[in-house]
């Protein structure tokens, strides 16, 4: 770490707004990494018996849920099914006017809501079944989708994806627009006014449309896709780097090094990039929530990954869907994507208030 | 004057050169054809085929053959709506896409300019709350959520407008698509014109203005020409912003503009619409940079004479 990217940190340390910013998408990353570990739901397990429940704190099922299935558990075992309190516990009673195959119990097994007990099945005589059944009691906090499955989870599993391609992402824009401005900067003369040009133009173009063409014609993998949305957004790094290149080559430490004859791709990463961490972090901050939100965008468009992978912009594009039935499949992984676009945009600001404070 | 429109002309043909050769090259890199189905054609169709929409060729004859018919005006036959040129579906469509931008910019330019102004003038007004929670909200809530909400509320809860369709752009059926489109561009506009206003402000000349005692609505007059500049600037950014918000805004809302041909096209692998979309979006993307360039010039007299 060079000194300059330590007195960014420096003065990031005593930014209230900054660190509180880094403490949210601290709290937003790992509940994502180890979120869908602690789940009790695994992010692709669908429940049958729970779909598009909304969102609550209750525990599910509810009476009206548990009556539901009980039909459809009746449907299956071609019998009619009532559930009984008794003093000592739940019984599941099955009656039927023919004789009532044992086996048909196994169905209860296989119920969403009802957990057949340790205990033999009374048999009436042979028209009536009496099976001790336990509830079972599910939590969902954030609802579920159209299929059953988890919201929670998934959402926590979309933002997985959705924070790694807005940092992959990022690194790839990082990279190639450290190099090209580094080098633009430190060549100067018609190099520089060729190659900034170029920029220029690109810069002119909404460049989400090559973004899309590229996705689409070349397959809707993960590594295209932060390819893709990387090698568009180097501009603005492009242009930093180069400004902050030009001033800094004219430093003493650079003439020094220099005149003891040291090679200019040496100058330039040993002496001139390090320099210039303290602009490079903070633009950095300012690209990753452009990033996700470009990945969000493709995904809401059908171009981003596919099953079973998700983000949050798949999510919302299934929320956005079902808006009417389900508000709820909207709202929270929009929430999650909103609470972390204004984090990482207002740790970016604060980063930039850092680099500046660290110049002067 | 004329020099700055000439050296951005000159400009601009290069970089309308390099999307259209940018475009092409990758369309044509990328697997699959236009005439791929599940079941083969039979070799000597897909040979007719090919002959007529001139896929036969070499690639630089076809790029040579595709530029001579751009220059004419023709942007080819569509291969996947094989009844429509891509000009008769562009000649339906680009109005429609282009008159909700208009709408949409103008509305984001009134509402925007407005609250940035009085955000400005009275800074702990409530105008200066709304620029800041609309800056963040704006940011942190893309449009792709507003405009499923806003077909919640409006169309669905409150039943006042429809939800979707276009109705040959009956008035009601514009309302909800303008609004998503001009919901960040607002809060943009409004903030850059809020900063630009707060500095300009500051300047000597405004001073020397208050010192004269001039009225308040006088000062602020003074002070809004120079605070426009950064406004005016953000127009052409805004115009590429409002052309990739209306691919979503299109799709939501089910409006026949060119934003959905843009993705089907891509999809079916229709090569000549594809390209049509990336040419005339490139192309409006830099005649609203050199317009704005111009206007700049007509404001500003540094930019003129540099």
């Amino acid at each position: 770490m060079s000194a300059e990217s330590h007195t960014v940190w420096g003065a990031l340390r005593r930014d209230r707004g900054g660190i509180a910013s880094l403490a949210v998408l601290a709290l937003i990353a790992l509940a994502c990494l180890f979120g869908p570990m602690l789940s009790p739901h695994p992010y692709d397990r669908v429940f049958p018996d729970y779909v598009l429940t909304p969102a609550s704190l209750a525990a599910h099922p509810t009476p009206s849920e548990r009556d539901e299935s009980v039909v459809t558990l009746a449907m299956r075992m071609h019998a009619s099914v009532h559930l009984d309190m008794r003093s000592d516990g739940l019984v599941a009673v099955v009656t039927d006017d023919k004789p009532i195959d044992i086996r048909v119990l196994r169905a209860l097994g296989r119920s969403g809501v009802l957990q057949p007990v340790d205990a033999p099945a009374v048999a009436g005589d042979g028209r009536r079944l009496e099976q001790p059944v336990t509830l079972k009691s599910e939590h969902f906090l954030f609802g579920t989708d159209a299929n059953g499955r988890d919201l929670l989870t998934r959402v926590l599993i979309a933002g997985r994806l959705s924070l790694a391609v807005g940092v992959l992402a990022s690194a790839v824009a990082l990279g190639i627009g450290v190099v090209y401005g580094a080098i633009a900067g430190y060549l100067g003369g018609r190099t520089d006014a060729l190659m900034m040009r170029a920029v220029d133009i690109i810069y002119a173009l909404p460049f989400i449309f090559f973004v899309i063409v590229l996705v689409v014609l070349f397959g809707r993998t993960l590594v295209l896709i932060f390819v893709a949305i990387g090698a568009v957004e180097w501009l603005d790094m492009a242009r930093i780097v180069r400004g902050q290149t030009l001033s800094l080559k004219r430093r003493e430490y650079v003439l020094a090094a220099q005149a003891l004859g040291a090679s200019d791709r040496a100058i330039l990463t040993r002496h001139i990039v390090p320099n210039m961490s303290g602009p490079i972090i903070a633009y950095l901050g300012l690209l990753v929530p452009r990033v996700i939100l470009a990945e969000s965008f493709l995904s809401f468009l059908g171009l981003g990954v596919q099953e079973p992978l998700t983000s949050w912009g798949i999510l919302i594009a299934d929320g956005a869907r079902n808006v009417q039935s389900a508000l709820h499949l909207l709202v929270f992984p929009a929430l999650l994507l909103a609470i972390t676009l204004i984090a990482a945009t207002q740790l970016g600001e604060a980063l930039r208030r850092a680099a500046d404070a660290g110049r002067t | 004057m004329l020099r700055l429109i000439l050296t951005r002309l000159a400009s601009a043909i290069p970089t309308l050169l390099a999307v259209v050769a940018l475009s092409f090259l990758l369309m044509r890199l990328a697997p699959g054809g236009p005439f791929d189905a599940e079941r083969a054609l039979d070799p000597k169709i897909l040979a007719n085929l090919r002959r007529i929409y001139h896929l036969d060729l070499p690639l630089p004859a076809q790029f040579g053959y595709y530029l001579w018919s751009l220059l004419h005006g023709d942007l080819g036959p569509s291969t996947h709506w094989r009844d429509f040129s891509v000009n008769d579906l562009f000649a339906k469509a680009l109005p429609i896409s282009v008159q909700l931008g208009v709408e949409a910019i103008a509305l984001a330019l009134v509402v925007g300019i407005t609250l940035g102004i009085t955000g400005a003038v009275w800074r702990r007004g409530p105008a200066a709350f709304g620029v800041a929670a609309l800056s963040t909200f704006g940011l942190a809530v893309p449009i792709f959520v507003v405009a499923p909400l806003l077909q919640v509320a409006f169309g669905l809860t409150l039943r006042w407008l429809p939800v979707g369709g276009w109705a040959d752009g009956a008035p009601s059926h514009q309302i909800l698509p303008v609004l998503t489109l001009a919901l960040p561009q607002i809060a943009i506009v409004a903030r850059l014109t809020q900063a630009a206003m707060r500095d300009a402000l500051a300047a000597p000349h405004i001073r020397t203005l208050r010192a004269f005692g001039l009225p308040a609505w006088h000062i602020n007059a003074h002070a809004l020409r120079g605070a426009l500049l950064p406004v005016l600037s953000y127009l052409g950014p805004a115009a590429a912003a409002l052309l990739t918000g209306s691919i979503v805004v299109e799709t939501i809302f089910g409006i026949p503009g060119i934003g959905r041909y843009f993705v089907d096209g891509a999809l079916s692998r229709d090569y000549t619409l594809v390209m049509a979309t990336v040419v005339i979006v490139g192309a409006m993307v830099v005649v609203f940079n050199l317009l704005v360039d111009i206007a700049y010039g007509l404001v500003d007299p540094r930019v003129r004479y540099d």
